[in-house]
């Protein structure tokens, strides 16, 4: 782990090309975007907004048709291997291992970065632990439940302590004690481990719950609203989500996510006039 | 599960009854059809008691035995360590798998009398064209098993295993060799019941030792009781080495639900 990392993104554009007609498709047209270090934000979008397409591109297997992203002053596919125990993702299925038990899953990415293996095991036999699976240790995949199975991977994503934290609809597919539960420990993990952290929902509760910012994507990833959530006090929660929705609705900003701006503006006025 | 499930004794050998009863009928029918053959105009010979084929089997040499052993599991070990490095080096490069997928066909569409036609006319060595005839006829069926299984690896934990970033001996030894087990099983399944049928006809054409010469040994002397005798020994070889892989397969894919 080198520390927490900022994100960069400029000018990203991700063009596909159908393949029954050949014809272009624009998945992210010209998004910027920019990600302190150790900030937890949530990308929320309707289906086929290009969310998906982005959560590669910071995963570093594709590459954009154009502009970047930066992760601290690397490129997370031109310098590939560079991030070798930096990013570290969780999906949507917990996309374990079938023939590897519960601490294997876990250390899979310590053997990948060559680890010797009694450090591995330790490190997973930890995460597991602190995650609830301590006896569960030797279990396969399908001896597990499906919020036990997310567990799991959760610990493979957390047991390198990793500067970037990717997370595509990670909690969408379990039950909602189950998946409010795995949220929480997810952020207390998150903050822990200072990670930067992006997490990719269509749950807006979950988003709120999760990020300190949340950011709207329209069509082609069309940066729609960027909410930081601190300012939006608990009790305005619902009002927020409401205008969360109504932007994607509409596909374009909903104007009382600019609320909380509003006074800050007032204020600075009446500091001029002074 | 019920109580008695649970405590019931685990038979040491799971015997079927029809099984043993359909061995019987058949062994039955047999010795009464050797006793009626003369009587059918069918030559003695032909239709040996059960007693003579009993002699016949207590004089086999375990040497014969061995020598096919060896050369069937010496064949496949190689055919398996060939086939999968291949499936695994055309799984990587797209333009190998174009060159090399034309071949492979083209090798698993010769019959097997032509690769022993040809291993005589080639090599001097019995022992080189045994191993060739063996690994030519076993190694595409690894291979494309292989090869196969490799592709039909979830994209889900491909996306997954290389979201770690692994180096592309890691991607194989953690990922695709591991996926590919259950359809290796198969493959040694497939390859142990083919392998013992070629390597007899290979035998059987050239070499001075083994199963194969023993028949043709047999044959030239007309005697069925040694020729029944000898297959015997192949079909329990056979059984012996599928159980084997099948001991394996248990242990190994233990992971599956």
């Amino acid at each position: 782990m080198s520390g927490p990392l900022p994100i960069e993104v400029r000018g990203l554009r991700k063009v596909f090309r159908q393949a029954s007609t050949g014809q272009p498709v624009i998945a992210i047209d010209r998004l910027d975007l920019t990600i302190a270090p150790s900030e937890v934000v949530a990308i929320v979008g309707q289906t086929g907004c290009g969310k998906s397409t982005f959560f590669d591109l910071m995963i570093g297997l594709d590459a954009p048709t154009d502009g970047s992203i930066r992760i601290g002053d690397k490129s997370p596919h031109a310098d590939f291997d560079y991030f070798r125990g930096k990013i570290a993702t969780v999906f949507q299925q917990d996309r374990l291992l079938p023939w590897r038990t519960a601490l294997d899953n876990a250390k899979l990415p310590l053997e990948l970065i060559g680890l010797p293996e009694n450090e591995q095991r330790e490190r997973a036999l930890e995460w597991l632990k602190r995650l609830g699976l301590g006896n569960f240790t030797n279990a396969y995949p399908h001896e597990l439940s499906g919020g036990m199975r997310q567990r799991v991977a959760i610990a493979r994503a957390f047991v390198v302590q990793p500067d970037i934290l990717l997370a595509d609809e990670a909690f969408g597919h379990l039950d909602e004690v189950t998946a409010a539960e795995l949220r929480e420990t997810f952020l207390v993990l998150a903050r822990e481990c200072a990670s930067t952290a992006i997490l990719i929902t269509h749950q807006l509760e979950e988003a709120i719950s999760v990020g300190d910012r949340i950011v709207v994507f329209g069509a082609s990833a069309k940066l729609l609203a960027d909410i930081r959530v601190a300012q939006w006090p608990q009790s305005k929660h619902a009002l927020l989500r409401e205008a969360i929705q109504s932007t994607l609705q509409n596909n374009r900003c909903d104007p009382r996510l600019t609320l909380p701006a509003k006074p800050r503006k007032k204020k600075l006025r009446q500091l001029s006039s002074a | 599960m019920p109580h008695e499930e649970l405590t019931a004794p685990v038979p040491v050998l799971a015997f079927p009854r029809q099984t043993l009863v359909s061995l019987l009928l058949f062994a039955a029918c047999w010795e009464a059809l050797s006793h009626l053959a003369p009587l059918l105009g069918i030559p003695p010979f032909a239709i040996p008691s059960l007693l003579r084929i009993a002699k016949s089997i207590a004089t086999i040499t375990p040497i014969d035995v061995v020598v096919t052993l060896a050369r069937v599991i010496g064949a496949l070990v190689a055919s398996f360590v060939v086939g999968v490095s291949l499936a695994m080096a055309m799984y990587r490069s797209e333009t190998l798998d174009k060159y090399l997928h034309p071949l492979i066909r083209l090798f698993m569409a010769v019959p097997v009398v032509s690769w022993i036609l040809f291993a005589v006319l080639w090599f001097p060595g019995v022992e080189f064209r045994i191993a060739f005839v063996l690994m030519v006829v076993c190694g595409p069926v690894f291979l494309v098993d292989a090869l196969d299984a490799m592709r039909g690896v979830s994209r889900d934990l491909r996306h997954m295993m290389q979201s770690f970033r692994p180096t592309t001996w890691q991607y194989f030894i953690k990922l695709m060799l591991p996926a590919i087990v259950p359809n290796v099983f198969t493959s040694w399944k497939v390859n142990i019941s083919l392998a013992i049928r070629v390597v007899t006809i290979a035998e059987l054409v050239g070499a001075v030792t083994g199963i194969g010469h023993q028949l043709s040994v047999a044959q030239e002397l007309f005697s069925v009781a040694d020729v029944f005798a000898w297959t015997l020994v192949l079909v329990v070889l056979l059984f012996l080495l599928e159980a084997v892989v099948a001991r394996l397969e248990a242990r190994i894919l233990r992971w599956r639900p």
